[in-house]
């Protein structure tokens, strides 16, 4: 049980190319179901998740998002609501509430992934724009976009590493030396 | 007199293949299409890194030949359809500095040769 976790977590890919077979709302819902599982800084739960698979919402984002290279029959906005992060007293530059879209995005493509969907996130565009497109309360702030959708049969590898790591060249073990 | 009939002719042609039209805009949708993605891009790269700069150039470059490429002369369809084909190729080397200059380079060349194409020197150096 725990490899095949390994294996979806080390198989996953950032998509940019798809296809416009539609995903199933029950998917959706699984991989939503996924993100509430996710790990919260204090377990505040300050994400909101916006589904958007109306066409024509999708084509206004897109146009206002550079970064969306993906033309996915879903989109999940990861917004914070920062009234919750107010009623907790946390400011606006606590890195909770950035970690806490990071583990819902991870969490979200692991889910996608494992449905057998590829996905890819997306932070390049115009919050005040996305904000406007889709009549965004005034406390929810537009963070990072999840595309979910069907690898196309054509689709490009990723881009190419800066440099080849491995989990070594990224951990020390213990305390550094004082020399 | 045949010959040198032929040799307008084939001069005529020529000139009306380079020629660019004047009447020639975008529809008003593309026009919308690209403005967003340059006005959009302008905001988010004063906070993205410094190479994203010429990825939105080229994105732009890339979604404005798609939209006159159907229209272009002949002159201009190869540097159209190629940017149609090898930009997005492009993004995937942006890590690789050295490749990516190539590949901005190579679409340079690209565009003097088109440019070339559409003016009254020859392309080839006598």
């Amino acid at each position: 049980m725990s490899e095949a976790v390994l294996e979806n977590i080390r198989t996953r890919r950032v998509v940019r190319q798809m296809s416009d077979e539609p995903v199933k709302r029950a998917q959706i819902e699984a991989i939503l179901e996924a993100a509430r599982w996710a790990p919260s800084g204090g377990n505040l739960r300050p994400n909101r998740y916006i589904v958007i698979e109306d066409a024509e919402t999708r084509r206004l984002i897109r146009l206002v998002s550079p970064g969306m290279f993906q033309k996915a029959p879903v989109l999940i906005l990861i917004c914070t609501n920062w009234e919750v992060a107010a009623e907790h007293h946390l400011p606006p530059t606590d890195r909770a509430l950035l970690i806490d879209i990071g583990t819902a995005a991870q969490t979200m493509m692991l889910a996608a992934h494992a449905l057998g969907l590829a996905s890819g996130p997306v932070t390049s565009y115009s919050k005040e724009a996305v904000k406007m497109i889709l009549n965004l309360p005034e406390a929810y702030s537009p963070e990072m976009f999840i595309c979910i959708g069907h690898k196309a049969e054509a689709a490009q590898p990723g881009m190419r590493a800066w440099k080849k790591i491995s989990w070594r060249d990224l951990t020390h073990w213990e305390r550094f030396n004082s020399d | 007199m045949a010959v040198k009939q032929a040799a307008v002719a084939s001069e005529c042609a020529r000139k009306e293949a380079s020629t660019m039209s004047e009447n020639w805009v975008l529809k008003e949708g593309e026009a919308v299409e690209l403005l967003a993605l340059l006005i959009t891009s302008a905001r988010i790269q004063m906070e993205e890194p410094a190479h994203y700069g010429p990825l939105r150039l080229l994105t732009a470059a890339e979604r404005l030949s798609s939209m006159i490429a159907e229209r272009s002369s002949e002159a201009s369809l190869e540097f159209l359809t190629e940017n149609i084909e090898r930009i997005p190729e492009m993004h995937m080397v942006m890590s690789d500095v050295d490749a990516y200059s190539a590949a901005l380079d190579e679409r340079c060349r690209a565009v003097a040769a088109c440019l070339l194409r559409h003016s009254s020197i020859s392309e080839e150096p006598e």
